[in-house]
């Protein structure tokens, strides 16, 4: 990927096929409504398959979407095994379709913070519900986004009230048990002015799930005045079937800030789009991201950096490595809008080989439709330097161990930026698995250079 | 028995060419050689088949530590038996700190995992040694060092994994005065305190200045053409290595 050249407005985009949601939002309308529009849209379109080129394509449509189906689930208490030890602020579980645990510290609830289900809140907090809900999300760009806005159940919903600091994090948890499940899930959060707090949400696989499963997801988290929020996602599905349709979006308000982590770390078929919109003047954020696929993964994440107003401030930066025979795909775009004069942002994305089958592509983009801005992208293309790792044998560290090393210093400039020991603890842990797991690709790729 | 390191009859080419030409040598644990040559005359080869190194294929000779032959053992089986090579040019690790890497290169020799406080003393005394600061060590590897600093880096490393004899590649190249001092110092304690065998490869007298060989040896075109003390490094010094050369082919 080489240094760009100051963008010009406009800059072709015609490789790609993806756009931004572009502040459009399907909400304003009753629940039942949205979820009637979007079971039409359903109806009317075939699975989706997002194509670039000859080259690349991410295709859904061998899905057999009649062999899954919602499960549902008692409440259930146990907490998974990623939040045990760990201090949180509030904790929300979603098994398959249900929401089948909520917990909140007390002494936050009665300061104003609410976390329960979406259904919960939409009954008991409609107010907020309707202010909120799909204000920038769309229900109808493709027969799984409709799936999700017509068929989500559980979900999950939280509400920070305005000036209130909270340092531990709220965690969410979606949970898919079993082969067959379809997963719909929702999350609606927001920080009120100027409120301090951290998010957390895990997409996961309990064991492997031998044969098809499917999680349509719509996340949605809008950042009032002042507001600061660090948001970490870790999605690993493991080894078994599990496809991954979602959409994610974060707006960040006048002087408000996020830092948003998106770790992607393992799910046989997975298209995420990412969008953090920058809407107040003086708002800033810090976008970083993360993926390792292997095996047979096929990985297509469309993240988006949109400024809406200036002044404003953003720095884009994704980490992602290859091994085995796995796909992946990174598109990265920021968008200037007309009249976000004074933004400066920056995207950057490094990649790492870690085989000769995998393919790895990165498509960074701009378009800029203001005159008095800084946006610009750069990156690097890397595979495993033999000289790191001589280096490292000299100092007695085995092959595998010298690889580990390269290829956690290759994360951990983003890991460390969490600011989180648990989760950066739970991500490199995961990494190491990873790399474990793809210890023989690796050391057949090194022989075969 | 002390540890010795002995090199006998070796040959080593590249895909290029034969680059070593039957070098014979033995360096005993406690013992300070140095050895000298023009630049090409094949010593970096040297130092990094001594070690292991992929890129070079050794055609004859054999390479035996404490006896055992060590000819096909990989780099890190070999840095298990207590041979160190300090780089010409050591590469960078991002991410990885100076004092995160030590602790997981010490621990790759041992099977228990080194105790925290442990590794802090360590640590501290070898950050003495090397008139580093504190907060050296929490840098991410020869990431951004200056040549002095991953210099400094190396004899840091060696301090901290004790080997039994520890390779120098020109280290001395590329430093500034106090730089070159304070390594040289820092090996010739190490010498001094653990008995580590050194292998100072060098192409200049200077590092000569600061630390003390036992034995000098001189290698031309792939061989080493002449053995003694500290007297050779005087004469080189005097004479340059175009007489050596000379009094070789005349010898011949």
């Amino acid at each position: 990927m080489p240094e760009a050249a100051a963008p010009k407005p406009g800059a072709a985009r015609e490789a790609t096929l993806n756009a931004t949601l572009g502040g459009r939002g399907a909400g304003g309308a009753p629940l039942g409504v949205l979820r009637e529009r979007a079971r039409i849209a359903y109806d009317a379109q075939e699975l989706p398959r997002w194509r670039r080129s000859g080259f690349w394509q991410t295709s859904f449509e061998d899905l057999d979407l009649d062999s899954l189906e919602p499960r549902s689930h008692a409440p259930d208490p146990t907490l998974p095994a990623i939040l045990t030890g760990q201090r949180s602020a509030g904790v929300l579980v979603q098994r398959d379709a249900s929401v089948v645990h909520v917990e909140l510290d007390p002494e936050l609830a009665a300061r104003g913070v609410i976390l329960c289900s979406l259904e919960a809140a939409a009954n008991e907090h409609g107010e907020l519900f309707e202010r909120y809900y799909m204000r920038r999300l769309l229900l109808d760009r493709h027969k799984l986004e409709a799936a999700s806005a017509a068929f989500w159940s559980g979900g999950a919903f939280l509400y920070v009230p305005p000036g209130l600091q909270i340092a531990e994090p709220f965690q969410i948890v979606y949970e898919i048990s079993a082969a067959g499940s379809a997963q719909y899930a929702h999350t609606l959060a927001i920080g009120d002015r100027g409120c301090e707090l951290r998010l957390r949400e895990y997409d996961l696989a309990s064991g492997e799930i031998a044969g098809d499963a499917l999680h349509a997801g719509q996340f949605e988290l809008y950042l009032e005045d002042g507001a600061r929020c660090r948001l970490a996602q870790l999605t690993d599905w493991g080894e078994g079937a599990v496809s991954d349709a979602s959409t994610a979006v974060v707006e960040v308000g006048r002087d408000a800030y996020c830092h948003w982590l998106p770790a992607l770390l393992g799910g046989r078929l997975i298209r995420h789009h990412d969008e953090l919109v920058v809407a107040g003047p003086g708002g800033d954020m810090a976008f970083r991201g993360l993926f390792f696929s292997q095996g047979q993964e096929h990985l297509d994440v469309f993240a988006v950096d949109l400024h809406e107003t200036g002044p404003s401030g953003g720095d884009v930066h994704w980490r992602g490595a290859a091994t085995g025979s796995s796909q992946a795909s990174f598109e990265g775009l920021i968008q200037i809008n007309p009249g976000a004069q004074q933004t400066h942002t920056y995207l950057q994305f490094h990649s790492m080989m870690l085989s000769d089958t995998a393919k790895l592509d990165a498509i960074p983009s701009v378009l800029v439709s203001a005159d008095d801005v800084s946006a610009s992208h750069g990156g690097t293309v890397g595979a495993l330097d033999e000289s790191l790792i001589f280096y490292m044998q000299t100092r007695g560290l085995t092959r595998p161990q010298a690889v580990r090393v390269i290829v956690d210093g290759f994360f951990e400039p983003l890991i460390i930026q969490l600011d989180d020991p648990p989760l950066e603890q739970q991500i490199r842990e995961r990494i190491g698995a990873k790399l474990t797991a793809a210890a023989e690709d690796i050391e057949r790729y090194a022989l075969a250079r | 028995m002390p540890s010795q390191l002995e090199i006998r009859n070796l040959h080593v080419r590249t895909e290029e060419r034969e680059i070593l030409r039957g070098v014979d040598l033995v360096v005993r644990h406690g013992e300070l050689h140095a050895l000298m040559g023009p630049n090409g005359s094949g010593k970096s080869t040297l130092a990094n088949t001594v070690m292991g190194h992929p890129d070079y294929e050794v055609t004859d000779g054999e390479i035996l530590f404490d006896g055992e032959n060590i000819t096909e053992l990989a780099a890190h089986e070999r840095a298990k038996l207590g041979l160190f090579l300090a780089f010409q040019y050591p590469v960078a690790i991002p991410g990885v700190s100076v004092a995160n890497f030590l602790r997981l290169a010490i621990n790759a020799q041992r099977e228990e995992p080194i105790k925290v406080k442990e590794f802090g003393a360590q640590l501290r005394h070898a950050v003495e040694l090397l008139d580093v600061e504190d907060a050296f060590t929490s840098r991410h590897l020869n990431d951004g060092f200056s040549g002095g600093e991953k210099k400094r880096a190396e004899v840091l490393q060696m301090a901290m994994l004790r080997p039994q004899i520890a390779v120098l590649d020109e280290t001395d190249s590329g430093l500034d005065i106090d730089a070159l001092r304070t390594v040289a110092e820092g090996v010739q304690k190490l010498h001094d305190d653990q008995h580590l065998g050194v292998l100072i490869i060098t192409h200049y007298q200077r590092i000569l200045d600061y630390v003390r060989p036992e034995f000098v040896h001189i290698m031309l075109d792939g061989r080493i053409v002449m053995n003694g003390g500290n007297e050779l490094v005087e004469r080189l010094e005097k004479e340059g290595y175009d007489r050596i050369r000379e009094e070789v082919a005349a010898r011949a």
